[in-house]
């Protein structure tokens, strides 16, 4: 490794501050978000976390260009420990953790100015800050841990602040509830994997990755414990990358902000996934390691891909989207091909970054989520309908943009079996139907009440919007200036067959969803064959009813008997003997008779008979 | 010289505020109980400076005999297990004179009992003789009596007497077991030191002594005994008829220090002068603890899906967060003591944080009862920094990471793995349980709109939020930094654990 400048130096020493500044930002933002001053109105709150997270970007950015082509370092800070139990975080500089960073530091300045001119008029501005602050901390810090256990910690605060941010808009029912799914089923994910990981410490020792992988190379567990193990790691990311069955908090959580959907979308997904490519070591102790996630990820993959199309509302018909692409990046993650999916985790991000900054404007300017109200938006909100079209062609395998590399990668590698190229044709080709679907309903078509008088937005959502058009067009140029399709030895091959089969697949799902949505082949609303069939898409496989059928029926039932217990028999009980004594003394009451010899009488039998027992147990004590 | 101090300084400010003279007012008797308390708040502060964690010997030992004839000797002393124990009691004694009501009647026999209870709790963790003990656990009730039977709720009556005979009964059973360990030990002493020699030796050499019979009987005294006090299901229904009764200040102390107790208790008197019948009976505890888990966690969920009091909800929680204790006490290795330790100091901070906040919320709404409350983070006429106090309260009791809890519970979980690994992870779902009760709570009370019956708040002054500040802050600082807890007791809790091995 060459030396290093003293500042840079520096900065590697201080890498943890990079999580920091987000941390600080949010908190600096308290007394405007409590209500503490109020005289400057929310904005200063705003500008300070631009600049802790341009800081952060700064940090970081300059760290990826001296760490570029370097090898990885390692920072251990110890944290407690107890007797011959420690406790330590680690934290990893590569090129790909810092670039990870980065990422997240660059989506979330592009949130934060999108979220200016987005909650412009919303009294809760400083709040939303504080809350952005915090959710780019511990994502940051997420992509440099090189400890599970300090994964852990940042995936419960990033649980944390998405209850918050969803819940942003508290005084409204739907947001209240979202909220508080999406903290509980990330929840259950998350305390399933911190089972996981108390076994994996007493397992290993050890709770860093590095340790942890060469740990599992001579790593002797019981085939039970191994899948066991494989299961509770896996639950973690599977509620944060919204894979089936965990994956109603995603749709839920479309009722928060849209600057917070963008994060959540583009990036707070990655995180969970990027948890598991960390974890791929271990999880192939178990033959259920790769089993899992490619099962739950095709689940996901083609059952999202088709709830997303029978969505009327703006977000959630994109947010369904990103469970399905999630899907496919658990099926590489399964397949062991970590280099595919990030690949596809970074395309994706980008991508879905600038449909959400397009669909943002819409959102705000029609006052509705509802894509039957909508049409004929392209004519009013051109750069919302540019960055909607450039995100597509990001999104799907048409162009070669974004996914398309991605995908192409998946079709090159030699190890992906046929079937998962089966599901990837599939995914890329709803996907494609479902974008020019909502491009037909929202942008195209003719206008409506609500769309009549939307205007184009206002700058501090054009930047974004314009920046992040420019970022997904500059996505084939990142890839090879910085070699990431040739992780792989050799060059990127194209094998001809498949190559058509992909470009087709978007082109088929292109033509469908122009065909219906934009030239009406279809009347509309479309109705398919069979209403059940609608239904059961519409209502995303009525996941939410299963939950209340299920878990949510038995908690429910097991709080209602312990009620029950506890007041009609513990309880009872008690009151019982208390009644009991109390009536007892009352009828005692009337034995009193008065004459001396009977009282004498029952002291003495009393007496005598305590003598007796006191001195059975003394016996048997001491003899 | 020093712990004698904390023992006498409230009892000596007791009298000065119940006996003085002239005429004392509710100001004037908060004052003179404030200053007491910076008094304590010194002392501790000595203490502090004293102490040496890297020895597991009791430290600043005071010993003279009382009464020979009885073996009862004056002996107070410090170690690891009690120190984070007694600086926990300085603080909470604090935020509770602090966040007595103003105006409050009969002001100066509250404040002196309020001090008789700091000193009989100061006096439990302090003593190193078992009869002294049992006085000052004897002590600390009659306070707490009429502490909840005069400035409670409309139930008091039935409440402090339920909590009373309960409690009493609690100490008959734990006499029963220390007369009964002295004297079939045949020491005509009660020195804890002496008697933890003897329980070391006997673990060496085991059934020589004692009988196994007979140790399991008194440990199973000691078991119930502090059962009641923990409190574990179930053995707990006084508790929350005592927490919904009681007021604020004194639900603080009771969640906070009283009920630690009941865990210090089995530590020191159950696993540190049985290890041998404690190995024993392991497996039980640790089903014990499940039981007391997942009964406290279910019950609460229940009172917040009734739309409930929200003082009962926080009091099953404690039910609940105290069975991790005895789940890491049954497993007794050096990690999951030390969790244990943790979870109390956690767990007094983090209760004492949440009665607080429900006191602030019923003084200013005048109602605890979800199905009555909603949207009161309301930034204009609603409650947003207890919200967002409340929000860090409950979070932190959920165990997320960043605040006490967590590692506690991480330290409890991953020290008792290896030894019960089913118990354990059912005892997680208790964790995933805590989440779901007070979600409830929270969106209940918190979110949702503002109703026109609690429009209009009184405005919440920064004396109202300063309490709950500083106990936000500790628990925030030892979420993050651990090692500044773990430091103090480490060298005892790894000294417990080694004397008892529990065979998995």
């Amino acid at each position: 490794m060459t030396a290093l400048t003293p500042v840079t130096q520096w900065l590697t020493q201080t890498v943890w501050l990079a999580p920091c500044y987000g941390l600080i930002g949010a908190l600096m933002t308290l007394p405007w978000a409590t209500g503490t001053i109020r005289r400057t109105g929310p904005r200063p709150a705003a500008y300070i976390n631009l600049l802790m997270t341009v800081l952060a970007a700064v940090h970081g950015g300059w760290l990826f260009r001296e760490f570029w082509g370097q090898e990885a370092q390692y920072l251990t800070f110890h944290w407690l420990s107890v007797a011959d139990f420690d406790l330590s975080f680690v934290l990893e500089l590569s090129p790909l953790s810092l670039g990870a960073m980065e990422l997240v530091t660059g989506m979330s300045l592009i949130a934060q100015v999108y979220a200016l001119g987005y909650l412009e008029k919303d009294w809760g501005l400083a709040r939303f800050f504080a809350m952005m602050g915090f959710f780019e901390a511990a994502m940051s810090g997420l992509a440099i841990s090189d400890s599970l256990l300090l994964s852990y910690c940042l995936l419960e605060m990033l649980t944390l602040s998405t209850y918050l941010i969803v819940g942003f808009w508290y005084a409204q029912p739907l947001a209240v509830t979202g909220a508080r799914d999406a903290f509980l089923t990330k929840r259950v994910g998350d305390i399933l994997l911190l089972m996981g990981m108390v076994a994996l410490s007493t397992f290993s020792g050890s709770l860093n990755f590095s340790d942890l992988a060469e740990w599992a190379q001579t790593a002797q567990l019981a085939d039970w414990q191994a899948g066991l193990l494989a299961i509770a790691l896996i639950a973690g990311p599977t509620g944060k990358c919204a894979q089936f069955p965990l994956h109603l908090w995603l749709d839920e959580a479309m009722e928060g902000p849209n600057p917070a959907s963008l994060m959540r979308n583009s990036i707070v997904v990655a995180c969970g996934a990027f948890v598991l490519i960390k974890l791929a070591p271990v999880l192939a102790l178990s033959p259920l390691g790769s089993a899992i996630p490619i099962a739950l990820g095709s689940m996901t993959a083609i059952g999202a891909s088709l709830v997303a199309i029978a969505q009327i509302d703006i977000k959630r018909a994109l947010s369904h989207t990103t469970s399905a692409y999630l899907g496919l990046v658990f099926i590489a993650v399964g397949l062991q091909q970590t280099d595919v999916a990030l690949l596809l985790l970074l395309t994706h991000a980008i991508a879905k970054t600038t449909l959400f900054t397009s669909i943002g404007g819409v959102i705000l300017n029609t006052s509705t989520q509802d894509m039957t109200q909508m049409g004929g938006l392209w004519s009013k909100m051109p750069a919302s309908t540019m960055a909607f079209v450039v995100g597509s062609m990001g999104m799907v395998a048409l162009l070669p943009l974004g996914a398309f590399w991605a995908m192409e990668r998946w079709l090159s590698e030699p190890a992906m079996p046929g079937w998962s190229i089966t599901i990837v044709l599939l995914v890329n080709g709803l996907t494609a139907l479902n974008l020019t679907r909502v491009f037909g309903l929202v942008f195209g078509g003719s206008t409506q009440p609500k769309t009549r008088r939307a205007p184009e937005v206002t700058w501090p959502m054009a930047v974004p919007i314009v920046s992040s058009i420019v970022l997904t067009l500059l996505v084939p140029l990142m890839l090879e200036q910085w070699q990431l399709l040739l992780t792989r030895v050799g060059a990127l091959q194209f094998p001809v067959s498949e190559t058509i089969a992909l470009i087709a697949s978007a082109a088929i799902g292109a033509t469908i969803g122009i065909s219906i949505y934009s030239f009406g082949a279809v009347a509309r609303p479309v109705t398919l064959p069979l209403p059940a069939l609608q239904d059961l898409l519409s209502y995303d496989f009525y996941i939410d009813r299963i939950y209340r059928l299920t878990i949510v029926w038995v908690v429910g039932a097991a709080a209602r008997a312990t009620a029950w217990v506890d007041r009609y028999v513990i309880d009872g009980l008690v009151n019982l003997v208390g009644v009991a004594t109390l009536f007892g003394g009352e009828g005692l009451k009337y034995s009193t008779s008065g004459r001396s010899q009977g009282y004498v009488l029952v002291v003495l039998i009393s007496v005598s008979t305590m003598v007796v027992l006191a001195g059975w147990s003394l016996a048997q004590l001491w003899f | 010289m020093l712990l004698s101090l904390l023992v006498w300084i409230p009892v000596v400010g007791a009298l000065a505020i119940a006996l003085w003279p002239g005429e004392v007012n509710a100001t004037r008797a908060r004052q003179a109980a404030i200053l007491n308390w910076i008094g304590l708040v010194v002392v501790t502060g000595a203490i502090i400076g004293q102490f040496d964690p890297n020895t597991q010997q009791i430290e600043l030992v005071e010993s003279f005999s009382w009464i020979d004839r009885l073996g009862l000797s004056y002996s107070l002393g410090i170690d690891g297990l009690s120190f984070p124990l007694v600086v926990l009691n300085t603080l909470l004694v604090g935020i509770a004179i602090f966040s007595t009501n103003e105006a409050i009647s009969r002001p100066r026999f509250y404040y002196s009992l309020m001090l008789l209870l700091t000193s009989g709790v100061y006096g439990a963790f302090l003593a190193q003789d078992l009869l002294l003990f049992f006085l000052f656990y004897e002590l600390e009730l009659i306070p707490l009596y009429f502490l909840i039977a005069i400035w409670g709720g409309v139930r008091r009556g039935y409440a402090a007497t339920k909590f009373l005979i309960y409690t009493a009964l609690s100490g008959i059973l734990i006499l029963a077991a220390f007369l009964g360990l002295a004297g079939s030990t045949g020491f005509a002493s009660f020195s804890y030191d002496r008697l933890r020699d003897f329980a070391i030796a006997q673990a060496s050499a085991p059934d020589s002594l004692l009988p196994i019979a007979t140790q399991l009987l008194l440990l199973a005294l000691i078991l119930v005994g502090f059962g009641i006090k923990i409190p574990l299901v179930p053995l707990h229904t006084w508790l929350p008829d005592a927490h919904v009764e009681a007021s604020t200040p004194i639900s603080v102390l009771l969640a906070g220090v009283l009920l630690k107790l009941g865990t210090y208790g089995l530590i020191r008197f159950g696993l540190g002068l049985f290890p041998e019948a404690w190995s024993q009976i392991a497996p039980l505890l640790a089903a014990w603890a499940v039981v007391s888990v997942l009964y406290g966690s279910f019950a609460a969920i229940s009172e917040g899906l009734a739309n409930g009091d929200m003082k009962r909800l926080v009091a099953y929680s404690s039910v609940g967060h105290m069975g991790f204790i005895l789940l890491a006490v049954a497993a007794a290795t050096p990690v999951s003591l030390m969790g244990a330790e943790f979870q109390m100091v956690a767990h007094g901070l983090i209760s004492g944080l949440l009665f607080l906040l429900v006191g602030i919320v019923y003084k200013k709404v005048g109602t605890r009862q979800l199905s009555a409350l909603s949207g009161l983070f309301n930034p204009q006429r609603g409650l947003p920094v207890i919200g967002s106090l409340m929000v860090l309260g409950v979070m932190a009791s959920s165990g997320i990471p960043g605040m006490a809890g967590f590692i506690a519970e991480f330290l409890i979980f991953r020290g008792s793995f290896p030894a019960y690994p089913v118990h354990t992870l059912l005892c997680m779902l208790g964790t995933g349980l805590t989440a779901v009760y007070f979600l409830i709570l929270l969106n209940q009370s918190f979110f949702g709109r503002l109703t026109e019956r609690v429009a209009n708040l009184p405005s919440v002054s920064w004396l109202d939020r300063a309490p709950a500040i500083a106990l936000s802050i500790p628990i925030a600082l030892f979420g993050l930094q651990p090692s500044w807890l773990a430091y103090w007791s480490e060298s005892v809790t790894t000294a417990l654990a080694v004397s008892t091995r529990i065979s998995p």
